[in-house]
């Protein structure tokens, strides 16, 4: 538990310093970010075959006071944060028109903090004060971006301080009804009546709004898009996943059996509607940012269609596919969002349209957004296939769960479209770019490497997959 | 009989003030209503026997956030004033329509709660003894949940970072009245008096650092607007220091337990009543700090 605790002690010490001290900022953030990248491996390391640690705050027993636990996947989500932020930071550390402004590495640090803080809490109230910080660092870093963020950021506050009340409510009814607020003696306790479907109920429209899942992700497109391009990524592959992991706690953990099978098909249904919503939207946007924020969109469809089958049929294979999607696709995001904020900036347009002949003037870019793209559609051997793969296997077993296959083949055909938008533009070379454009190599073959990661995760499939099926029961 | 009357009074009025500030005929109107409303919600819950919230209520509820809102009404333009009004009443429409049938799904399900007991007072107040302080909601703070209070500590702090990136709107604050700065000579030194006071008696009464830390806040403000004091520029490394200071010792503490004692935040023995008044007096000059910035701080900085 230690590793982990320093795993996210170091982002939130190294944000305050970083508040503190303005010179050399950004060696510092990769310093903070490298130690929590090998605290959070050493915590893995600890659970991996399974165990789960819990920490008990203050010393005080659990009705009382708050529990942390650490558990193989949220040691898995604190590498993954840990990791993505070293790259971001890296990134950022080299190409400072990426991050807006100087604020960047403070916010980036706490933001850090707020995900590592949620990863490990285990108490309903705790999580929210994690949701209120994750939301807060989130809108400042869209602010970033300057007055034309200004807008976005204002209703991306607006919309999740409206999702956090919500969730604050549910909680408030939560603890009216039952006296405690630890997540698991919640479990124990929670039966199907009337004030725990309530809360159930806004606690999952709150946490879909902050989630941006579909039909709450209106606010998602413009706030990511208008981000800094370091900024997106972080959001895009990050800051999303938060609400989705609390909703996953709540209706596998918390919630009675009878309720998750009933509430199952309508969350499935919202993911598999997400999925055509999405990359509709993403095949009709005329700028560059907003089709791969729309795409987020609809790639959070795949993990809401997961979790609500899951719920649904009370399968262990299905959750394990909704963390492998979220691990594919926030990897796949980073790398999809770096390469189009260094397209943008490099061949100087928003739109898509003046993406013509970026093959030719900036190879390693394009060849980084096709193979980010080609794990988002899902096609082997990526990590984004083995996700598809897991998900799809239940569902082809049985001939009266194809409706949902075809929502997702659908999905996948719509994200093969969105993405071969891009490439078709970026391999037509009638009107090529002036030559003269110097891309920054090292900026370059870095946004390709989550690309290349997410391919490794083919790679060690065979062993990751028993594993994740394991780890997520 | 005279008791649930002036309940009543109290319930209605909060609504009128409610609806007042919300249909307001100028911003500056709808803000003074909702100054006066934070009040009336500050009695209320004084009625329903939470003096703590009563007391955070006023202070940051009415005085800090009315502040705030003035502070905002200054740094903003003319807003175009008809146009307001229309969007304002169908909001308002479409709000009542989805929020009523809302109100009577919850109140028809949630009135069974009332008659429920918790077990958690019970075993807050049993804890009590071993917490350091006397007052329990000083120890859920401090000692039983002092997790969540540290990571709000953290939201004000990304609260004015926040703050911080919108940038340009110049406060101009107008010649100061002499009454004004004649009063704020007597006026600074009670505030901070008062804070001190319920700082102190956190430990053992209603108070805490967020409540003093408000006051003090106002201190400052006021202080400010009067120029008694200079501008408050973020480029002034100690004034971060002070903002950072509630936070970096509770992280401090927290990971001193863990290294060296027996756990993260687990206070050792006899140590519990310093450290956490240790912990409120940063985090009530902390608080201070991070408001009076968010009310008067100077947001553009000189260049470099």
């Amino acid at each position: 538990m230690n590793a982990a605790l320093l795993s996210l002690f170091a982002p939130l010490a190294g944000g305050l310093l970083l508040v503190l001290w303005r010179p050399a900022r950004a060696g510092l953030a990769l310093g903070v970010a490298l130690v929590s990248l090998l605290a959070a491996a050493a915590a893995l390391h600890q659970v991996a075959d399974g165990t789960r640690q819990w920490l008990e705050v203050g010393g005080w027993a659990p009705p009382l006071a708050i529990r942390l636990q650490l558990t193989p996947l949220s040691a898995l989500l604190l590498l993954f944060t840990a990791g993505l932020h070293l790259l971001v930071a890296v990134y950022a550390a080299r190409r400072p028109h990426a991050i807006g402004g100087a604020d960047f590495w403070p916010l980036a640090c706490l933001l850090h903090a707020a995900l590592a803080a949620l990863w490990l809490s285990a108490d309903l109230f705790n999580l929210y004060v994690t949701l209120e910080l994750l939301g807060l660092a989130a809108v400042a870093l869209v602010a970033l971006a300057g007055e034309k963020a200004q807008r976005p950021a204002l209703d991306y506050l607006l919309l999740s301080l409206a999702g956090s009340l919500a969730y604050l409510l549910g909680v408030a009814i939560l603890y009216g009804r039952y006296g405690v607020l630890d997540l698991f003696l919640l479990g124990e306790q929670a039966t199907a009546d009337a004030p725990t479907r309530l809360a159930l109920l806004l606690m999952t429209l709150g946490l879909m709004l902050k989630g941006a899942l579909w039909p709450l992700h209106l606010w998602l497109p413009a706030a990511h898009s208008s981000a800094p391009a370091a900024v997106s990524a972080l959001l895009s592959a990050l800051v999303v996943k938060g609400p989705l992991y609390i909703l996953w706690l709540l209706w596998t953990r918390l919630a009675p059996t009878e309720l998750a099978v009933q509430a199952g098909p309508l969350l499935a249904g919202a993911g598999a509607l997400a999925l055509l919503a999405g990359g509709w939207a993403a095949l009709r946007t005329p700028l560059l940012k907003s089709l791969v924020a729309y795409s987020t969109v609809a790639q959070l469809g795949y993990a809401l269609l997961a979790l609500g089958l899951a719920m649904h049929w009370q399968e262990p294979r299905l959750e394990a596919a909704l963390w492998l999607f979220v691990v594919a696709h926030g990897l796949a995001k980073v790398s999809m969002f770096l390469a189009a904020g260094e397209l943008q900036h490099t061949l100087g347009g928003k739109r898509v349209v003046t993406l013509k002949g970026a093959s030719q003037t900036l190879p390693v870019t394009m060849f980084t957004f096709v193979t980010a793209g080609v794990s988002l559609i899902g096609l082997p051997p990526s990590g984004g296939f083995l996700a598809k793969w897991l998900l799809l296997q239940p569902l082809l077993e049985r001939p009266q769960h194809w409706g949902w296959a075809l929502a997702v083949v659908l999905g996948t055909l719509m994200s093969a479209a969105y993405v071969f938008r891009v490439v078709a533009h970026g391999f037509d070379r009638a009107r090529p770019q002036p030559p003269q454009v110097r891309p920054d190599r090292f900026g370059q073959w870095l946004t390709l490497l989550p690309a290349l990661l997410v391919f490794g995760l083919a790679l060690i499939g065979e062993r990751m997959l028993p594993w994740l099926e394991g780890v997520s029961r | 009989m005279a008791e649930g009357l002036f309940d009543l009074v109290l319930a209605g009025l909060l609504l009128m003030l409610a609806g007042g500030a919300l249909y307001g005929r100028s911003l500056y109107t709808s803000i003074l209503l909702f100054v006066t409303f934070g009040l009336v919600l500050a009695l209320v819950w004084a009625r329903l026997g939470a003096v703590d919230l009563a007391l955070a209520e006023a202070a940051i509820g009415a005085g800090l956030t009315g502040a705030l809102l003035f502070a905002a009404l200054a740094r903003q333009g003319r807003a175009p004033e008809g146009e307001f009004d229309l969007a304002c009443r169908r909001r308002g429409l479409a709000a009542a329509a989805v929020l009523l049938p809302v109100l009577w799904l919850m109140l028809s399900s949630l009135a069974p709660l009332a008659e429920r007991d918790s077990p958690l007072p019970e075993l807050a107040l049993a804890a009590l003894p071993h917490s350091g302080v006397e007052h329990p909601v000083t120890a859920v703070l401090l000692n039983y949940r002092a997790w969540d209070t540290l990571l709000e500590l953290a939201v004000l702090l990304l609260a004015l970072l926040g703050a911080r990136q919108l940038g340009s709107g110049r406060l101009d604050t107008a010649r100061p009245w002499p009454q004004l700065r004649a009063w704020n000579a007597h006026l600074a030194p009670l505030l901070v008096l008062v804070g001190g006071f319920l700082l102190w008696r956190g430990s053992s009464a209603p108070g805490g650092a967020f409540q003093a830390g408000a006051l003090l806040a106002a201190g400052v403000v006021s202080l400010r607007l009067a120029h008694l004091l200079p501008p408050l520029r973020w480029s002034f490394w100690p004034l971060r220091l002070l903002v950072l200071l509630g936070l970096a010792l509770f992280l401090a503490v927290a990971a001193a337990g863990a290294w060296l004692g027996q756990g993260w935040l687990s206070y050792p023995a006899g140590w519990a009543k310093p450290l956490i008044l240790a912990i409120e007096v940063a985090a009530t000059l902390s608080i201070a700090a991070s408001l009076s910035l968010l009310v008067v701080g100077e947001r553009r900085e000189p260049a470099p």
